[in-house]
Parts: C-alpha cells; structure tokens; sequence
C-alpha cells in the first residue's frame, strides 16, 4: 500500500487506520470511517466527543472550552498535526 | 465573615480560590486564575436570543391534533423545565455569589443565571401560544407531586448551602441553636456543602434536562410543535455550556488546581456525589413512566428513554470522573444528535449565511426537507 506521507495517518481504537485528508476537524474524518464517537455540540463546548489521544499532536481550529484531561482531544475541534493514534470512549 | 459588595483590601486574586477565599471588590479581568470562565462568558453571551425571535404561532394548530396521552406528555415536559430554570435563574446567584472569590467565575455565574431567565420566560411564551389561560400549567407547578418531589432533590443542596453561609456571614464558625435546630459551622462543613451542592447543580445541567428535549425532539421528528423544538434546542445549547461550567469547577477541584482542601472533600465524598448523580438518573426514569403512564408517543418508549438516561448519564459522570456505572454505551437515539449540534440551530433557509453564533429571526416556514439538510 502507497501511503501519502506528508497527510497524517490516523489510527482508531487500535484497529481502524486510515489517512487524514483535511477534513474540516477529527471528528468528520472519524466519521467518513463510520466511526461511532459521541458528539453533541460539534463546537467544542460540549465535551461529547472527548477522546483519548495515545500518540501524537493535534491542532485546534476552534478554541476547546468543554473540560479535558491532559491525554485528551475534543475531536470536534481539532485536526491532527501528524501521526496520531486516538482511542474513543 | 460578613458579605461586602466591594471589599476595601487589596487581593490578589491570582492566589485566591474559587470559593471562600477573599471577597471579590474590582471587577477585572486583565488577570484571571481560572481563564475558562471568561472564555466561557464569551461564548455563552454569542448565543444571546429572544424567545419572541421564535415564532410559535403554528404550533397551536399541532397541538391540537395531539392524542390526550401525548398533550399530557407535552405539558408536563414544559411544566417540570419551568421547575428547573425557575431554580436555576435565581440559586447559582444566591448559593455561590457570597461565596465566590474570583471576578471571572462571579460574572461567569451572573452570566449563567441570566440566561436561565431566558428560558423561563420562553415557557411563558410557548404556553401563552397554546393555552387561553396558561396560569392553570404553571399553578400546577407547585402541587402536582410528581414535580414536588423533584424539587425536593433540586433545591435542598442549594438550600442547605445558602442557610449555612448566611449563618456563617452573620455569627461566624460555632456551634448555633436556631428554631430548636443545632447548626455546626466551620469552614470544613461550609465546603463540603458547595462541594455537594455543586454535584447536584452538575447532576440537573447534565441529565435532567434530557428526557424532556427527547421528548420535545421526537415530536420534531414526526414535523410537530416545531417552534417549540427550535427554542428547546437553543436552550439545549445553553444547557450544555452550563454543563461544561459545573464540570470545569469539580475538575479543578479533583485534580488540584484550587483550593487543595476541596480536593480531599471530593475525595472523602467521591461516593455521595456518586448518589447525587444516580438518583438523578432513577428519577428521569420515574419521569418517564409519569410522562407515559396514560399511552407513549411515537418514535419512543419508557425503556429507550430509559436508556437514554443512562448513555448519557455514563458520559456525563466519566467527564468529571465518577465512571461508567451503566451497561448502555451506544446511544439509543442517535437522531437526537441532530438537535444538539450547535450548527443545526438555525434551520430556516435564509440564516445559513449568519454566522452560527448568531440566532436571527428564526422563521416558521419549516417543511419537513429542512430536516434533510442536516449533514452529520
Ligand atoms: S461535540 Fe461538543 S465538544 Fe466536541
Ligand atoms: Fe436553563
Ligand atoms: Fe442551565
């Protein structure tokens, strides 16, 4: 398999992986893979989408105002910067 | 410790806790301790609305059509939220401003407070649309024993707290005989008190509030009392940024980052916020089989709300660190997503170009393709 190495590969509860192509946030990507993660808000003041981020960066397209722990992402709002590995609740 | 509105010593509030450190005098926000609550101020002040914005004219004519089960379902729903921001429009004010030592958490909760008002005053707006005499729904309120006895659970913590400050802001730590009752006061005592107080202020933003918009949003799905849904969801909204509030408050406390005597007291309470959280739950599920107990309506039931309550409930309690006690984990009415999500608030046509913070003229002229738009 021929891997675009300058998009972020995104790797799922240890089983899904696929490519990050610029989706608008985490969470639409999560979701093209049919994904299930929880979600309300899709804006960042919810905390819904709150996921474990094992490895890896992430980016905030919109300030995150919903409470998170340190090894935590709000994928809602967030695009990877790089290789993450993420685990949904 | 007697109250000042603007107290003459210089503090800094940079080393102050949230509660009961010094009281607050200048009102400034150039350095903040807890930077959340402003930020939190901002965003909930960008989704400003007017219940008078929301044209509910139509609904009448819907409700019209309802079965006697399912008006009996409608009513009720409105009467129990009418409980619930009745509370909340004035106690966060009265329980936690004497006691707040940071200006950004005493605006942040000012702030939170007045937009409870707004939703009252939508229930009067939306019952003034469907009834000729709305005073026989909201007199109902204060005897119907259903709604008594969640009041009960909603108002004691508040209660408590709010009598024990007034007793220390006026005679100080001691040992109090009052009406024939004792009352220990001492700094210990107060803070488990907020401490316990805020779990349950936490426990009504997270799930109390959610079999009744499952309700409202079911209707919504069968193209009925729409104007009703499109203002429960802008409370939905709200409801939720109350939520993260409460939520960043126990955190802070939990992990450390205030006042280090609330972290032991989260910890030698851990299990009775526990309680506070799961008989919230028993008692949404009480609600549902009240709110179905003359027929359910479409599209839900007693053991799927059910189960609401308790995917939500699950989320909710592992968000501020209590676990997951609850089997259910995926959600069982994945539909109401769509009426949570901030960007589908505004549904008419020609608002898709204002930016989602802002709520303009929210039009009646929903059809049912609307709906379709949604993109999830
Ligand atoms: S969906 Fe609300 S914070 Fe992400
Ligand atoms: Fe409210
Ligand atoms: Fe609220």
């Amino acid at each position: 398999m021929i891997v675009d190495s300058k998009q972020p590969q995104v790797c799922v509860n240890k089983d899904a992986r696929f490519t990050f192509e610029g989706e608008d946030n985490l969470l639409i990507a999560m979701e093209k893979q049919n994904i299930d993660v929880h979600y309300h808000c899709r804006e960042g003041f919810c905390g819904a989408c709150r996921t474990k981020i094992c490895k890896g960066k992430v980016e905030y397209v919109i300030d995150p105002l919903a409470f998170i722990d340190d090894d935590e992402v709000l994928v809602c709002c967030c695009i990877p910067v790089g290789d993450v590995e993420l685990q949904t609740y | 410790m007697k109250y000042t509105t603007f107290n003459q010593q210089a503090v800094d509030t940079m080393n102050e806790p949230m509660f009961f450190g010094k009281p607050v005098n200048v009102a400034r926000y150039d350095q903040q301790r807890h930077p959340i609550f402003e930020k939190l101020i901002e965003k909930q002040i960008s989704f400003f609305w007017r219940p008078e914005e929301v044209d509910v004219s139509k609904d009448r004519v819907d409700f019209l059509k309802l079965t006697d089960a399912e008006k009996h379902i409608f009513t009720s729903n409105l009467k129990y939220q009418t409980l619930l921001d009745s509370v909340q429009g004035r106690s966060p004010n009265i329980a936690f401003l004497p006691i707040i030592s940071l200006p950004e958490l005493e605006t942040w909760v000012e702030t939170w407070s007045f937009f409870e008002t707004i939703h009252s005053r939508s229930y009067t707006h939306i019952l003034r649309n469907l009834f000729p005499n709305p005073s026989e729904v909201f007199d109902d309120i204060v005897v119907n024993n259903e709604i008594k006895k969640r009041a009960t659970d909603i108002s004691k913590y508040y209660d408590d707290l709010i009598f024990y400050t007034q007793i220390y802001q006026t005679k100080g730590e001691g040992v109090f005989e009052i009406d024939g009752h004792t009352y220990t006061v001492n700094m210990r005592e107060l803070k488990k008190k907020l401490y316990l107080c805020m779990n349950s202020v936490n426990a009504l933003e997270a799930i109390r509030f959610y079999v009744s918009f499952a309700c409202t949003f079911a209707f919504a799905e069968r193209e009925l009392m729409e104007g009703n849904s499109k203002i429960i969801r802008l409370i939905a909204r709200d409801e939720n940024i109350h939520l993260t509030s409460t939520q960043h408050i126990l955190n802070l406390w939990t992990k450390g980052k205030d006042d280090p005597e609330m972290a032991e007291i989260a910890k030698e309470l851990e299990q009775e916020a526990k309680d506070i959280f799961m008989l919230a739950v028993e008692q949404e599920k009480e609600w549902a089989t009240y709110l179905f107990k003359d027929g359910s309506m479409l599209g839900l039931n007693e053991e799927i709300l059910s189960q609401y309550v308790e995917y939500i409930a699950n989320q909710r309690m592992a968000a501020i660190g209590l676990g997951q006690p609850y089997a259910t984990s995926s959600n069982p009415l994945p539909w109401m997503n769509n009426y949570l999500s901030s960007d589908n608030v505004q549904v008419a046509p020609q608002e898709t170009e204002i930016s989602s913070y802002l709520v303009g003229q929210i039009d009646s002229e929903v059809g049912a393709d609307d709906f379709e738009e949604f993109e999830l």
